[in-house]
């Protein structure tokens, strides 16, 4: 019996070491991460090809050309961008960032590169003119943004309640929908959102001035920063550095944006005009979705069949250990897994792990012990009579589970691991958390772009349960092979 | 003695605070048929149990065909091979045929070919007269068949040692007749055979002895004429009026 637990946990460990093994860092000749916010136009967004433009992506790229390093882009949203900094997932990021003292305490920041106050943005329909109108009402506003800081600084003050959203657009959606009366942002985005057709209008002057930045952790990758001020000061002096502020908030290119956005309108209006539009990046979603699911349901499988075994062989510890496994994995939610083992693993050893890799631990974590918990549980209502009688035969434990208890136990997990499959799929849309760029991600930035939620969603959902019909009907048949 | 098949001395069984077996000796020689009686709750099943340890012994020392099975450093599954066991209700695998039920030991403790295996299923399944069912599943057969089938999946390992643990108490009773001549044959044959069960016929007509076990203790045992017509002790005495007089 020693031996064979020996075995079991050997197995075990050597298969997540082998996991963690995975994502050694590699460090390519001086390539760096820089995060990034999905949608905060006319500094960050996605162009219709789904490649990310604006302000900050023009500097920061052409300061990497001008001072010879390169880039990896990773559009995280806002606040994961700038958390996956603080854990070092991330080497630097810029956003439309804003510099603080609060947040030099855990960055250093650049130069300057731009500068923007809060403003107030209402819907044309309210009869909304200022701060004093806001009482009792509620205000929208993007997790982590100076806009954010603003409004609870003086919430109390106006009598106003506060809303957060993690995406820019579902901020304004809110105040056009009229669950939130207004919303505070920068000005240099509000303002170009207001003229590229954004539909809200700016009722405030720009307050509490503040500066853009580009950030790196408090204390480490120097050198980028460093490059990034000699960058900078190359491109403010040879003229580039005006071209692109231009480039995006001169009249010629907003009138342009909101000429095509308007004319993206009547043409996207149509699911099938939205879906031709937008086929490569729906696409490129379906697949990580599917990769995700595909290895998910894989890991997880293994995983969860050897926990589950290692719960119904005779040794108090072994069963102990699948006991505390099932409790923990299947305890956490899905989302804090996720951004622990995203955020804050790397934070605790130093080493990055691709949000890839973090994702599929995710969900071979949860989803392996939602599997070992029904494992076992299919073992054990297999009547204990099947495992006496091989016994008694002089067969050991190992063939008697194997010959006799797992054909049985097996055929009663089936509809469970069906379902556990379908789950799993569903899942992977969590993982749009830590930036990975899935279908639900995809959805996110399509949306940010355009603003079509609804017709989006409507989409995005219909895949997905395309997805799963496939799955389904993939698994009935497998189902049906295994109880002829 | 060294006739002695099973050796069993101040066996003790607990269940947490609930103490089946007080101290047991109980002694089988080669060829002897043992028959086990007594009211439910006396430890039989435990006792029969214990001798191929599907329950470990809290105490005492059980020694079958010369090989302490109670010492932890005992082969457990070797021993098993020579002992083998029927249960009360039956334990057919219910994922295999009839013929894989009784090929599978055989074949994968490698005691016969795939052929061999076969040929020999078809053998036990013609003593015990069911040949026909030799492609069936088992959930297609009769608790009678079931049974008979059970016993032909023991007799394949060819033990020295049969244990029948209420082979037909859960049968109907136009069952039992067939399960009850298949066990006849087998002691005719000379096996050794421990039997707990309440066929208090099967036992005066075919044990060499009779054990009768109440409270976890043997009370009384002897010879099936003696125990059944001039019991010594009041629980036997108490136990058979109940027992006959059904």
């Amino acid at each position: 019996m020693k031996k064979r637990f020996a075995f079991f946990c050997l197995t075990v460990i050597a298969a997540v070491a082998f996991f963690f093994s995975g994502q050694a860092p590699v460090h390519a000749e001086k390539t760096y991460t820089i995060g990034t916010d999905v949608t905060f136009p006319p500094f960050v967004y996605a162009n219709s090809n789904n490649k990310y433009v604006g302000i900050d992506m023009e500097l920061i790229r052409s300061i990497a050309k001008e001072e010879g390093f390169k880039i990896k882009i990773k559009p995280l949203g806002f606040n994961a961008a700038v958390q996956s900094v603080s854990s070092g997932q991330t080497d630097g990021v810029i956003a439309g960032m804003t510099i603080t003292d609060e947040r030099k305490q855990t960055f250093d920041f650049s130069n300057p590169y731009y500068e923007s106050g809060i403003v107030m943005a209402v819907s044309p329909k309210s009869g909304i003119k200022g701060l004093q109108d806001l009482k009792g009402k509620k205000v929208a506003v993007k997790t982590g943004t100076q806009g954010a800081t603003y409004a609870n600084s003086i919430k109390k003050k106006y009598g106003f309640k506060v809303v957060t959203f993690d995406d820019s657009d579902n901020v304004y959606n809110d105040v056009k929908t009229g669950n939130s009366a207004a919303c505070f942002d920068d000005s240099a985005v509000l303002n170009y959102g207001v003229k590229t057709g954004l539909g809200l209008k700016v009722v405030t002057k720009p307050t509490d001035i503040g500066q853009y930045g580009f950030a790196v952790k408090k204390g480490q990758n120097q050198e980028l920063l460093k490059m990034f001020n000699k960058g900078l000061a190359k491109l403010k002096k040879n003229g580039k550095y005006n071209q692109i502020i231009k480039k995006y908030t001169g009249a010629a290119a907003t009138s342009s944006t909101k000429k095509s956005n308007n004319k993206k309108d009547a043409e996207s209006n149509t699911f099938i005009g939205l879906i031709k539009q937008n086929r490569q990046a729906i696409g490129s979603g379906i697949l990580e979705t599917l990769k995700l699911t595909v290895l998910s349901i894989i890991f997880a499988t293994i995983f969860g069949v050897l926990i589950g075994l290692l719960g119904v062989i005779p040794n108090k510890f072994a069963q102990g250990v699948s006991t505390v496994i099932i409790y923990i994995f299947r305890g956490l939610p899905l989302l804090v897994l996720a951004l622990f083992i995203y955020n804050g693993i790397p934070s605790l050893t130093g080493s990055k792990i691709p949000a890839f890799v973090a994702g599929i631990i995710t969900l071979t974590l949860n989803e392996g012990a939602y599997t070992a918990a029904f494992v076992k549980g299919g073992i054990e209502a297999v009547d204990s009579g099947q495992m006496e009688a091989a016994r008694s035969l002089g067969l050991p434990f190992r063939k008697a589970m194997s010959k006799i208890v797992l054909p049985q136990g097996i055929k009663i997990m089936v509809p469970s691991f069906i379902n556990q499959f379908i789950i799993t799929l569903k899942d992977t849309s969590i993982l749009s958390i830590i930036g990975i760029l899935e279908l639900t991600q995809t959805g996110k930035i399509i949306i940010a772009r355009n603003l079509q939620g609804f017709k989006v969603w409507t989409i995005v959902a219909v895949i997905y349960l395309l997805l799963i019909t496939i799955l389904t009907l993939l698994s009935k048949w497998v189902e049906r092979r295994i109880n002829d | 003695m060294t006739d002695l098949k099973v050796d069993v001395k101040n066996l003790v069984k607990n269940f947490g605070d609930n103490h089946v077996l007080k101290g047991i000796n109980f002694e089988v020689a080669n060829n002897e048929v043992v028959v086990l009686i007594g009211p439910s709750g006396s430890g039989k099943s435990t006792l029969l149990r214990c001798l191929n340890r599907l329950e470990d012994p809290t105490s005492g020392k059980i020694v079958i065909d010369g090989k302490d099975i109670s010492d932890s450093k005992t082969n457990i599954d070797q021993a098993r091979e020579n002992i083998g066991m029927v249960f009360q209700h039956f334990n057919l695998f219910n994922n295999l045929t009839v013929e894989q039920n009784i090929a599978l030991a055989p074949t994968e403790l490698g005691k016969a070919s795939k052929e061999e295996a076969a040929d020999q299923a078809k053998k036990l399944l013609e003593t015990v007269g069911l040949v026909d069912k030799y492609d069936a599943m088992p959930r297609s057969l009769s608790g009678g068949q079931k049974q008979r089938v059970a016993i032909a999946r023991a007799l394949a390992m060819k033990p020295d040692i049969m244990l029948f643990d209420e082979p037909t108490s859960a049968l109907d009773p136009e069952m039992v007749g067939d399960v009850l001549a298949v066990m006849k044959k087998l002691a005719k044959e000379g096996m050794t055979m421990v039997v707990v069960t309440h066929e208090m016929g099967f036992a005066k007509e075919v044990a060499d002895r009779v054990v009768f076990m109440a409270d976890g203790k043997v009370v009384e045992e002897g010879k099936p004429t003696d125990v059944f017509e001039h019991p010594q002790n009041d629980r036997t005495k108490a136990f058979l009026e109940k027992v006959i007089n059904v």
